[in-house]
């Protein structure tokens, strides 16, 4: 018997692969693989049950971080994909916008590229820790709102925040430059030894600086007559 | 040979290869060179100055039919509806905030998925047409991710990062079209402004459209579009979403017929957002029909012949076919049955909708109000069955604050005084629901309020003395609701339903509106 349906057999269909097939595949797989490091993370720092903003507590999560995504090859847009991938996808159950910070700064530091635009406009978390330690080569330009402890240990490379920061933004940094387009929180430049600050609207308080120099709205606010460093 | 000819010799062939869809064969129209395709409810057509333009730099067939592979791609895969296309351009719009560069976005995007799926699922040329089409602006950033996600060298790999960008959205994943056109717009955003700001400082006829034609309201039927609404006022999140895309598109939506009357010819009334969005809501819950009872007419027909014997009545006998003869066995006589046809409806009573909208209930013009929604659902189930629907709209009456809408089957003027929100006190003129009482035959009665009303007592003695089905749904658990049930516990008519969720309001109506109107025979 003749198959009625024998004239949509192979009718023009080919259903080649092209390039973005391996592109999108790719993704799939770099985005897993940075999920995957950063559970790991999240698994080592689950131990502690409550994860407290200490110097030695974001030191010993950076460490991790660095080893659990060693050997992935990423680009700049698998970092921000990740950030989207935190803050919607179900892959993840749980977002600590502290470990989280420091994943992605570790991820930032030991990318590639020089310069990293990241554009974080829609998530509708601030992630903490954005630019830590953010080494002497690189410029990390976040479009977006930012949390806390942004650019802490800063290490000689340019973070530019398209918005604005909350509270010790600046804090420790040694050296490099930190540009916030709109306002800061308090204890803005908490020991901080060296470097730029410049925050384009308004700061709410400053931290208690050691060295380097804030400037509000063009203005040069640390050192000046009004307010000298501090001495720990 | 001439373009005519070679669409009559390629449009078998295309149709094969896209699986036959239902379009009529593509005409040529005399438009400019710079746009190969226009497309009009389901008529494709190709510009013969673009096809003239290209003739030199490809072969005729190929041009024709990497046009048309383009076009009924749009038909066969994206938008595929009127709902696709508004979903996305609302998408975009979240993105831009500026209609006309929405628009823009929503159609490059659907430019994109299109042929790239025609690219990757069927033999096409449409690689060969972009490598001869001129480019600037957002048409050379396309091009170059063409180049990228397609493996085609089409003379342009330029804007690598933006390239890098859009490369890495899964323009085939059907699902994630809404999260893909918000990445695509915002990588593209930048160009986009700069395009329209160009457009803006060009005079009317230097514009710069897109080669493979633009999409409009154009491209729908009126049912379509409003099958695509419907859908589209379910999908969205609130009534402020749903608004702000139908206030973009009014102008192309009035001047295509199209108004919150209904479909029809002629220009329609001007489209009030809010109006349309619970008409189209209240569209999607719907109530089954009921059928016409068949019933016996009570008087027989003739209905067959069957042979005359001795003893049976002359009466019966059918003198056309018996030949004039009197004859056992040859005679024809008629057998009869009693016949059987449709009935019809004992009649739907008219119903009559008490709605609050005092301040404590939603203003159902900022946010989706189920109470609004409710009402209008029992006002589509009574007008469906050529029944009059009346509206008492009220929060402080005594104060005025009160729309009383006779009986009528004019929907838009019901739905308008649905809409309307007072956002005062709470109290009833019992005079006003008189006089709508005495205007129909025993009309049922749905109370829609949250029933903090000041003039409780006498809403409750009043119902008391009424013999109307009355469905009252109250919002919220409240001693006011309490008292109500209290008082009218005797009242067999009477139905309270205290909603917990807001949502079911709607199906709590239609559930009374059905058992009202299956029972309707008993009652009158």
């Amino acid at each position: 018997m003749k198959n009625p349906f024998e004239a949509f057999h192979h009718a023009g269909t080919r259903k080649r692969e092209i390039p973005l097939d391996t592109i999108l595949k790719s993704k799939e797989e770099t985005l897993s693989k940075i999920l995957t490091g950063y559970e790991d993370l999240l698994k080592n720092e689950a131990k502690d049950l409550v994860w407290l903003m200490q110097y030695s507590t974001v030191i010993k999560a950076y460490s991790i971080a660095e080893k659990g995504m060693e050997g992935i090859e990423y680009t700049a847009e698998d970092i921000e994909e990740f950030c989207y991938a935190l803050d919607h996808s179900d892959q993840i159950p749980y977002l600590i916008t502290g470990p989280a910070g420091v994943y992605i700064s570790a991820l930032c530091n030991h990318a590639q590229e020089e310069e990293i635009r990241l554009q974080l406009r829609d998530l509708n978390v601030k992630i903490n820790l954005l630019g830590y330690r953010l080494p002497s080569n690189k410029q990390l330009i976040v479009e977006g709102n930012v949390g806390d402890f942004t650019g802490i240990g800063l290490d000689g490379g340019e973070l530019i925040i398209e918005g604005s920061g909350k509270n010790y933004t600046g804090a420790g940094m040694k050296q490099g430059k930190i540009v916030v387009r709109h306002n800061l929180g308090f204890n803005t430049g908490h020991g901080m030894t060296g470097g730029e600050l410049m925050v384009g609207g308004r700061i709410k308080g400053l931290g208690k600086i050691v060295g380097g120099k804030v400037y509000e709205k063009d203005q040069l606010i640390f050192p000046n007559e009004g307010i000298k460093p501090f001495y720990f | 040979m001439e373009i005519e000819d070679i669409i009559q010799k390629v449009w078998p062939r295309v149709r094969r290869k896209h699986l036959y869809p239902q379009l009529p064969l593509p005409n040529v129209i005399e438009g400019g060179e710079d746009v190969a395709l226009e497309i009009k409810s389901k008529q494709l057509s190709i510009s013969s100055a673009f096809y003239q333009s290209l003739k030199g730099k490809m072969d005729g067939e190929e041009i024709v039919e990497a046009v048309l592979d383009h076009g009924i791609t749009h038909y066969m895969y994206c938008p595929w509806d009127f709902h696709t296309h508004i979903s996305l351009y609302n998408e975009a719009k979240k993105v831009v905030k500026q209609k006309d560069q929405a628009q823009k976005a929503t159609t490059y995007f659907m430019d994109v998925v299109t042929d790239t799926y025609c690219v990757k699922e069927r033999d096409t040329k449409l690689a060969t047409l972009y490598r001869n089409l001129p480019t600037t602006g957002v048409h050379k950033v396309l091009t170059a991710l063409y180049e990228k996600i397609w493996g085609e060298d089409l003379g342009n790999g330029e804007h690598e990062e933006l390239v890098n960008r859009l490369s890495r959205i899964p323009y085939l994943e059907r699902k994630r079209w809404g999260e893909s056109i918000k990445k695509f717009t915002k990588v593209i955003q930048d160009l986009l402004e700069e395009e329209w700001e160009n457009e803006h400082q060009r005079s009317p006829g230097e514009s710069n459209p897109n080669p493979m034609g633009e999409h409009s309201l154009e491209n729908y039927s009126l049912e379509e579009i409003d099958r695509g609404l419907r859908e589209f006022a379910g999908a969205v999140e609130d009534l402020q979403e749903f608004k702000e895309t139908v206030d973009d598109l009014k102008v192309e939506l009035e001047e295509k017929g199209y108004g919150t009357g209904g479909m029809g010819r002629g220009k329609g009334n001007p489209i009030d957002a809010n109006l349309l969005y619970y008409m189209k809501l209240a569209e999607s819950y719907t109530l089954p029909l009921r059928q016409l009872p068949i019933e016996k007419r009570g008087f027989l027909h003739p209905h067959a012949h069957r042979p005359w014997e001795i003893g049976k009545p002359f009466a019966d006998i059918d003198v056309w076919t018996s030949f004039g003869k009197i004859m056992p066995g040859m005679t024809q006589m008629w057998t009869k049955r009693e016949g059987e046809t449709h009935g019809e409806y004992e009649g739907t009573p008219d119903c009559l909708i008490i709605i609050d909208s005092s301040g404590s209930m939603i203003n159902p013009r900022e946010r989706l109000s189920y109470a609004v929604l409710g009402a209008a659902c029992a006002c589509n189930a009574y007008l469906k069955h050529e029944s009059r629907a009346a509206v008492y709209n009220f929060s402080d009456a005594l104060r005025g604050n009160k729309i009383v809408l006779d009986f009528n089957h004019a929907k838009e003027h019901i739905y308008q005084a649905l809409c309307r929100y007072f956002g005062g006190g709470t109290a009833l003129d019992l005079d006003d629901i008189t006089y709508l009482l005495s205007c129909a035959d025993n009309p049922d009665i749905f109370i829609i309020t949250d029933m903090q009303i000041t003039n409780l007592e006498k809403l409750i003695d009043f119902f008391n003395h009424i013999e109307n089905r009355v469905t009252a749904v109250h919002l919220g658990h409240n001693v006011h609701a309490t008292r109500f049930k209290d008082g009218t516990v005797k009242k067999k008519n009477i139905s309270l339903f205290n909603v917990k969720n807001k949502e079911d309001i709607p199906k709590i109506v239609l559930g009374k509106v059905k058992e009202y109107m299956t029972s309707s025979l008993k009652w009158s």
